[in-house]
């Protein structure tokens, strides 16, 4: 089968065969490694700066005001200094703190919502496609009609009629907008699946619903469902981040979007206390392009055509 | 002859660059097609017939390419091309007519603007009515009235399609047409229809033809000369006469050999006859009351009663075209598709009314093996999954280690080697290997009935004898029942007791093999036998050609009664 087997090979090939080799291990894409690296990296400042850095620095009145990161100046022209090295907002509470606590709480309302979130779609898509008949009717309108409802508008009206809402709470109500499109997702690939051979071969093993359904189907889904994860932690990210930045958000818990919504509401961007809404801003993109990474990266894993040969 | 040839491949190899090494898909061809000429590519898929043709084309899939060799086109040297020479060189100088090609129809357009699209991108914007007396032309040189000009693709029957993608390709008389499979997906009736329009309208524009298949009937009734490929080797080429009297190549006999005719020797080597497993039951295995089925307002099976004791094993073979509601009927028999009327009683009870118990039982004793072995198991496990979980399943297993022998034993029984095969995945083994892992696991769950319901017209030519012969196996080692859904008569022959030919969901004549295919009654049963491509040169399809009028005849189908045969003990149809 193979020709030249003695042949020195060139440069342009031994890179040839380097692709190859990495073409091979689909898991081994660098498009996901680094989205991985991305949001572990945002994991480890929460977790390694508990023990660094001291949390308490988060409560208002703990720093001195509006000082700017190291090696700036404020308008006042004082200088960062090492004791507060991100600087501090104007409420006195230090930036570095701030993003240690603030970023997981982001992640981590974004993780939640979309678990919840993704629970409740493979439970419906499967009911929906596998029992059929008026379970997938009512699922499948309950669905389309929740899907045209723009969710911020809402999630507003609920989170002012709350007042304090804990993160918890956030991420459950984000939970009952994001489960939608995993249902209608999960519902059409168990209906095409249902036809498969392989799942009318379960039938005449004998095998139970449950069996079929968990089984047979679900292995196969997996990379369907890792998709839509990651794309519905996204949609929970900005919704959540798009509430507390108008301030709906909980009301003593610091995140990203709170950050920045004291930020606007302070007058930051008048007074030239850039750090104090960019670095939350910036935090939020490393995010984002973390997850959008994640998913071109499971894009090419699960769907091999994507993977280029050179 | 005066002319240059059409094509003139020399030295032609093709490579595809993988993770293991370079493949090899083509290895030193060496070809020549003369004007007028039919040429056809036979051999199993992956033997590089399409990569070939492909290759002349210049559409190579990414990351194949020509190692080496040249294909000259009638003086033009293809290799040389620029892409936008290329261009203008498809189409006009070469068409292809690719595999499944009436899906490849746009189905928002209507046909006239589609056949129209290949004019405009070579010669330009012509005038109108120019461009509708062209279209009209190539429409009725495949044999289409003009209004098929304004239909859409869904308005049309798979004959009728595949009609237009060969006039989409004849449209600016190209020097040769390349025709891959273009009959796969049809039934016989229409594909000796297809086939016949094909070869006349390559004699009226004398251009070359190829024709890539597998079918050695089909190849001796539509070509000049036969081109037998092999792994990328061409390992026989000759004029159609000499291969088929005269194969040199094993690989050639293998292949002319492994077409069942009706008649003539069998593939089957009947050794013993078992018995059938012992039946507590003194009720008939299957028997239909007056089953019918529904389809909204179509009716896909007239009502049928039949009963199959099951005490000595048979085979029931059902034939039919697609259409002919015989996969309805294996799929009411297996529980999974409802009847609109009527009872099936597996050993006296209703199958759609039973307990959890009696339905594991049932499920136990009714198995099936499906036409695509493809999507029989489940990607993401290792294909002895399959084999392991019904016989546990149904409570057959002793200990994991039995379970194992059993598997082996089964494997065995069907001529895999259980040590390469069971641990591997299933995309990892050939077609034919994956349907006889079907056969296998139907085989360890030792069945009282098995429903095959086209079990090898997805597996390539040269297995299909043997799979077979491992399913004549089931009944003839191990005594089971079998009900042989197909849509060849030539197996139905071989193997059946007892056939069924359906026809527009009515059962047009049923008896003993013998009589019903080896001498056909019925109008319909004639058309179908008529139908079949003979590996043989002398009775030719083209004899009847001029008589050949499958229309009259299926009009004569529709007024003709059921005609019953001779009647075999153990089974009784009664029309209802």
């Amino acid at each position: 089968m193979t020709s030249q087997d003695n042949v020195p090979m060139t440069r342009a090939e031994k890179q040839q065969a380097k692709r190859l080799k990495r073409f091979d291990n689909p898991w081994m894409n660098p498009k996901l490694l680094w989205g991985l690296g991305l949001l572990l990296a945002i994991v480890a400042l929460g977790l390694l700066g508990r023990i660094f850095w001291d949390p308490d620095l988060v409560f208002t009145g703990s720093a001195p005001l509006k000082l700017p990161p190291v090696g700036f100046e404020n308008l006042r022209r004082q200088e960062g200094i090492w004791d507060y090295p991100l600087g501090t907002d104007g409420g006195g509470r230090d930036m570095l703190a701030m993003i240690i606590v603030g970023a997981p709480n982001t992640l981590f309302v974004g993780l939640l919502a979309s678990l919840i979130g993704m629970s409740i779609g493979i439970f419906l898509g499967f009911s929906a496609g596998f029992l059929g008949g008026r379970i997938d009717d009512t699922i499948r309108v309950l669905a389309d009609v929740m899907i045209t409802i723009p969710p911020l508008l809402i999630l507003v009206v609920f989170q002012s009629a709350f007042g304090d809402v804990t993160l918890t709470m956030m991420a459950l109500l984000i939970a009952g907008f994001v489960w939608q499109s995993p249902t209608r997702l999960i519902r059409a690939q168990v209906l095409s699946m249902k036809q498969s051979g392989y799942v009318q071969m379960a039938q005449l093993s004998g095998a139970s619903t449950g069996h079929i359904m968990f089984r047979e189907m679900l292995p196969n889904l997996v990379p369907y469902l890792f998709g839509s994860f990651i794309a519905s932690v996204t949609t929970s990210i900005v919704t959540a981040v798009g509430l507390e930045v108008l301030g709906l958000g909980p009301q003593r818990i610091p995140t990203l979007g709170r950050t920045i919504y004291e930020a606007i509401n302070a007058g930051a961007l008048i007074q030239n206390l850039w750090w104090w809404w960019g670095i939350p801003t910036l935090l939020l993109a490393v995010i984002f392009i973390g997850l959008l990474l994640i998913n071109l990266g499971l894009d090419e894993v699960s769907n091999p055509r994507l993977r280029k040969l050179s | 002859m005066t002319d240059k040839p059409v094509l003139t491949l020399r030295d032609l190899s093709i490579e595809f660059p993988t993770t293991k090494g370079i493949v090899q898909a083509v290895k030193h061809l060496n070809l020549t097609i003369e004007k007028g000429r039919r040429v056809g590519f036979i051999g199993e898929s992956g033997s590089g017939k399409t990569t070939t043709a492909l290759a002349v084309m210049q559409m190579l899939a990414e990351p194949g390419r020509v190692a080496s060799g040249t294909i000259d086109l009638a003086g033009v040297d293809v290799l040389a091309l620029s892409e936008e020479e290329m261009r203008l060189t498809r189409l006009s100088r070469i068409a292809y007519i690719p595999q499944g090609a009436m899906n490849s129809l746009n189905p928002v357009m209507r046909i006239e603007p589609q056949l129209w699209d290949g004019i405009i991108a070579h010669e330009g914007t012509l005038d109108r009515a120019e461009l509708k007396r062209r279209s009209d032309e190539a429409l009725a040189s495949v044999g289409l009235p003009t209004h098929t000009a304004q239909l859409y693709p869904h308005e049309l029957s798979g004959g009728m399609k595949q009609r237009v993608c060969i006039a989409l390709g004849i449209i600016l008389n190209p020097d040769l047409i390349i025709a891959d499979e273009p009959t796969s997906a049809l039934d016989v009736v229409t594909q000796r229809q297809v086939m016949q329009t094909l070869k006349d309208i390559q004699a009226k524009i004398g251009s070359g033809l190829i024709l890539i298949g597998h079918d050695m009937g089909l190849m001796a009734q539509s070509v000049d000369e036969l081109a037998v490929l092999k792994d990328g080797e061409l390992v026989e080429h000759g004029t159609v006469q000499q291969i088929i009297e005269n194969p040199q190549h094993p690989y050639t006999q293998d292949l002319i050999s492994s077409v069942p005719l009706v008649g003539g020797d069998s593939f089957l080597n009947p050794e013993r006859n078992a018995d059938a497993p012992r039946r507590d039951s003194s009720e008939p295995l299957l028997r239909f009351e007056n089953v019918r089925k529904d389809y909204g307002d179509v009716t896909a099976l007239h009502p049928l009663s039949f009963t199959l004791e099951g005490d000595t094993p048979q085979i029931i073979s059902i034939v039919g075209q697609s259409g002919s509601g015989k996969s309805t009927m294996g799929s009411i028999m297996l529980g999974f598709n409802p009847p609109s009327q009527g009872r099936v009683l597996y050993e006296g009870r209703d199958i759609y009314g039973m307990t959890a118990a009696q339905s594991l039982e049932f499920r136990k004793n009714v198995q099936a093996v499906f036409q695509d072995p493809y999507a029989c198991f489940n990607p993401f496990y290792r294909v002895n999954h399959a084999l392991k979980f019904p016989f546990k399943q149904f409570g057959l297993a002793k200990s994991d280690a039995h379970t194992q022998q059993a598997m082996e034993e089964a494997c065995a029984a069907v001529g895999l080697d259980p040590d390469l095969v069971l641990s591997r995945y299933p995309h990892q083994l050939s077609g034919g290997q994956r349907q006889r892992l079907i056969v296998a696991r139907a085989l360890m769950l030792s069945p009282k009935l098995l429903i095959a319901d086209e079990p090898v017209s997805m597996v390539d030519a040269s297995l299909r004898a043997t799979i077979l012969s491992n399913i004549y196996d089931l009944k003839d080692k191990y005594g089971i029942s079998i009900l042989y859904i197909t849509h060849d008569l030539a197996t139905a022959y071989h193997v059946s007791d007892y056939v069924m030919v359906l026809y527009k969901g009515h059962v047009v004549e049923a008896g003993p093999p013998k009589e019903v295919i080896g001498a056909p009654q019925h109008p319909y049963t004639q058309l179908l036998i008529d139908s079949i491509p003979w590996p043989d040169l002398n009775r030719s399809w083209g004899q009847g050609g001029s008589g050949w009028d499958p229309a009259a005849q299926e009009a004569a189908a529709a007024q003709t009664r059921t005609v019953l045969r001779g009647d075999i003990s153990g089974f009784a149809l009664t029309q209802g």
